[in-house]
């Protein structure tokens, strides 16, 4: 299992957000979390990326324990994310961005940049390969020198994307990947999330598109009310009734005997 | 190298000029003033443009760096390189101190301490009297010297001041260039994907505060014996916003944009000597406008000229992300 | 000894009512606009500059109307620093705004400059300059018009707030300005009543204290941080915390002024700035709030 979680629980003032969570999240998948609007999805997120921390539970990514480590440590342990607002550099280029989430990768510091040192300026070279590589992967090699504040919506997103994958992670994390994307981009999205997990990275999906989910994730965790409702393969999951409950309200009869 | 295509122009420029113009008061000594204000903002512009902190503070590390400096060489005696390197010490070890509490806070509450804590320094420069002399300050700093020569002259200023400012420029545009520089930006761009991305923000923040702070320090201690003479005059809470107006005058995220702030806002008072009396609300007029019109500076007005048929797409995008 | 406390007690309430003002001033434009108002100070130095202008000389005015001149004047002031200097810069962010401020308070401080020159002027006591006695402790009727003269304004603008609509209405911009939109109520308007009520409360303050500690061009620096202080120290953001902050820095300053050191005396604002702001962020009656992301 890579990432384990039991007993998560997280409240604000007096709003439960997450209600004693469990779920395993085994390597190599794509794991998508599901739920209502409001059921705490991007919770969940910000607790596995560090930036709040759990009132209760426990929380381990590859035997690690994640509670009380800060975002960059739990980082550099190897967990990757995306934004669901974006947040992109917009000060810098479409590679410097890039280059950014290898950041973890490298080792040269203060002293070595200030003095040009050739360890830094062999890191440099190599900072930059990498950033290329993952531009190309995600369909963006064109575009690295251009300015990040001049790309479309679209391209944006596949940015994030291939910032988060330059930190080569064991896990990526993708808060609503396909938010604010047209059909083609969609299914676009779609072959990139097949390929991200085809390199042997775990990918854990928020997304409400239904379609997207149902096609590329191979294993799929409801919740509502931050509590665990279902949990199971697309198909298992269509068929509970209490999921089908729970997105449109109430009992489905079913026309047909 | 095309890297160092502006550091260059800027130390042909430099060099010319005193050959150009010889025994030029422009030149050498107002010149020679710019310059040692462009070292200033040049390391807050890394502090303020480039990892979009703020400081409005910044004069008190000045201060410290020129104190420390006429403290040990007048009354201790101290041979002026050693005084040089312990108000380096002395400056960087004060802003690692405070950084960490300082920079946790955000937006007015970060400036306002900043503030704070520039005032703080600044009354005890008045008030340790037995220390540092007081209001009346510390006199008779003896020169520095450089392989044998004496710097005494306004020419030997010159050329110390701007071979300062030249290596202090080209460091910081290494900085910039750097996987250190991609994260002190990434923190100013976005500073929770920053964390996400493995950058331990609070000692990036931590970092570019001190070193902004050293090369307010070094500034302090070579004008300490330029001006043979301190006073806590030139440390105040005005003498800071001066150099936070310098930085955004010229353009923040630049560092060539930092050296036209101080050189425009130096070499201004002295052309407009006749209007003297005008100079506060000009300064002023100049302040707001600045913001108003142009808070970019003129460096991003340029940029800004330069990508405009480009520009919607970026607006569009960042609407969608500060509205988060 | 007793009685001395007791001096610099009343010394302190003095001084702390001019600094509740200012404070206040500061709270009710950072809740109308999410700004800090950096020239809060300057309309303290406006208003007591004004008055004695208009007041002084051959052709002044007698005091009562002169006062009113000036507040009238620093509320114009008010008004047109939101209008032209702070509502033009849209999409700002923090640190410009605070530039603009200053930007702001430098102009009014060169204006006054201009204006006054730099001399110390005094405005006539309101009923005299003859000491009361209280037992050893001395009090100048001066004071009493700045104690008392606060406490109306004060208790004025919490009525204001809480019992017209206008005063809601401007609650409700600080609270969701797009909401406040909807619902039909003016926001450039209301945030144009917040300015002009800040100025005209740091004009009276001025006005209230420049008999007894002077003034001049530029007095109102120091007032306009300090009372930021003691604004951050009540809360920033609630108006009746500023207020108490301003009495209880003004009480901490006099009484380690008179026991401790007066040279030090300014620096006790900004100590209590930095440790408000490193230790509790909200101040004493403000609300912690986490961040969203």
């Amino acid at each position: 299992m890579l990432l384990e979680a039991s007993g998560l629980s997280k409240s604000f003032g007096g709003v439960t957000a997450i209600a004693d969570l469990d779920f395993r999240v085994p390597e190599g998948l794509v794991y998508a979390v599901i739920g209502p609007n409001g059921a705490g999805k991007t919770t969940l997120f910000n607790l596995l990326s560090g930036v709040y921390r759990p009132d209760e539970g426990r929380l381990a990514f590859a035997d690690r324990d994640l509670v009380g480590r800060s975002s960059h440590e739990i980082a550099r342990l190897g967990l990757s994310r995306t934004f669901q607002n974006l947040q992109v550099f917009f000060n810098m280029s479409v590679l410097e961005n890039v280059m950014v989430g290898a950041h973890a990768r490298a080792k040269s510091g203060l002293f070595g940049a200030l003095l040009r040192l050739p360890r830094m300026r062999r890191e440099e070279r190599a900072i930059g390969r990498w950033a290329q590589e993952a531009l190309d992967f995600c369909g963006l090699g064109e575009l690295a020198g251009r300015s990040a504040g001049a790309l479309p919506y679209g391209a944006l997103k596949r940015l994030e994307i291939a910032r988060a994958l330059a930190a080569e992670p064991r896990l990526l994390l993708m808060d609503e990947p396909a938010a604010g994307l047209n059909d083609t981009e969609t299914l676009e999205m779609r072959g990139l999330i097949g390929r991200i997990r085809d390199r042997g990275i775990t990918v854990l999906l928020v997304e409400h598109n239904m379609g997207l989910v149902m096609q590329v994730s191979d294993r799929i965790l409801v919740i509502d009310y931050g509590s665990r409702l279902a949990e199971g393969t697309p198909d298992e999951v269509r068929a509970d009734p209490q999921v089908v409950a729970a997105y449109l309200g109430g009992e489905v009869h079913y026309a047909v005997e | 190298m095309k890297r160092l295509r502006g550091w260059l122009l800027l130390a042909g420029l430099l060099v010319a000029l005193p050959i150009l113009f010889p025994d030029n008061y422009y030149v050498n000594v107002v010149g020679a003033a710019a310059a040692l204000h462009a070292i200033l903002t040049v390391g807050l512009n890394l502090l303020m443009g480039y990892a979009g902190q703020i400081s409005l503070g910044h004069a008190a590390f000045f201060g410290l760096g020129a104190y420390t400096s006429a403290i040990l060489t007048t009354r201790c005696g101290w041979d002026p390189w050693l005084a040089l390197g312990a108000g380096l010490v002395l400056t960087g070890a004060v802003a690692y101190v405070i950084a960490r509490p300082v920079l946790r806070l955000k937006g007015h509450y970060l400036a306002m301490a900043t503030l704070g804590f520039g005032i703080i320094v600044h009354i005890l420069l008045v008030q340790t009297g037995s220390l540092t002399g007081g209001p009346d300050g510390i006199g008779e700093i003896p020169p520095l010297s450089l392989f044998g020569w004496t710097i005494d002259t306004d020419v030997r200023w010159y050329w110390v001041i701007t071979g300062t400012l030249l290596a202090v420029v080209l460091l910081a545009l290494n900085l910039m260039d750097s996987r250190t520089g991609r994260a002190l930006r990434a923190l100013h761009g976005a500073a929770v994907a920053a964390s996400a991305m493995g950058i331990d923000t609070a000692q990036a923040k931590t970092a570019v505060f001190v070193l902004a702070a050293l090369t307010a320090g070094l500034a302090g201690s070579l004008f300490a014996h330029q001006q043979a003479f301190v006073s806590p005059d030139s440390f105040n809470f005005f003498v800071s916003i001066e150099l936070v107006t310098m930085v955004v005058l010229g353009g923040m995220a630049s560092t060539y944009g930092a050296i036209l702030g101080a050189v425009i806002l130096t070499f201004l008072p002295e052309l407009l000597v006749v209007f003297e009396d005008y100079e506060v609300v000009i300064f002023g007029a100049i302040l707001m406008l600045m913001m108003i019109f142009m808070p970019q500076g003129i460096a991003g007005g340029l940029r800004a000229l330069m990508r405009w048929p480009r520009a919607r797409t970026a607006r569009t995008a960042r609407l969608t992300q500060d509205a988060a | 000894m007793s009685d001395q406390i007791l001096q610099f007690l009343l010394t302190g309430i003095t001084l702390g009512s001019t600094y509740a003002l200012v404070a206040l001033g500061f709270a009710i434009i950072y809740n109308a606009s999410d700004v800090v108002n950096l020239a809060q100070g300057e309309f303290v130095m406006l208003g007591a500059m004004s008055a004695i202008a208009l007041s002084a000389g051959a052709g002044g005015l007698p005091l009562p109307a002169a006062i009113l001149g000036a507040v009238l004047a620093t509320l114009v002031v008010g008004l047109m620093l939101q209008r032209f200097a702070i509502a033009p810069a849209k999409g700002i962010d923090v640190v410009g705004t605070i530039i603009i401020t200053i930007g702001a308070s430098i102009f009014l401080r060169g204006l006054a400059l201009l204006l006054w020159g730099k001399d110390i002027k005094a405005l006539p006591h309101f009923s005299g300059d003859n000491p009361i006695r209280l037992g050893e402790v001395t009090l100048m009727p001066q004071s009493l018009w700045v104690m008392g003269g606060t406490a109306v304004l004060v208790l004025a603008v919490h009525l204001f707030f809480n019992r017209t609509l206008v005063g809601k209405a401007i609650l409700a911009c600080s609270c969701n300005r797009t909401a406040a939109a909807l619902v039909g109520i003016d926001v450039g308007r209301m945030l144009l009543v917040a300015y002009g009520l800040s100025a005209l409360l740091g004009a009276m303050a001025g006005v209230l204290v420049a008999p007894i500690t002077y003034t001049s061009y530029d007095a109102g620096v120091m007032l306009g941080l300090k009372g930021f202080a003691a604004a951050v120290l009540g809360g920033l953001g609630n108006p009746m915390g500023a207020v108490a902050g301003g009495l209880i820095l003004g009480l901490v300053e006099s009484l380690a002024a008179g026991l401790v050191s007066s040279g030090y005396k300014d620096a006790i604002a900004f100590i209590i700035l930095l440790l408000v702001l490193f230790i509790r962020p909200s101040g004493l009656f403000g609300r912690a709030s986490a961040e969203r992301v």
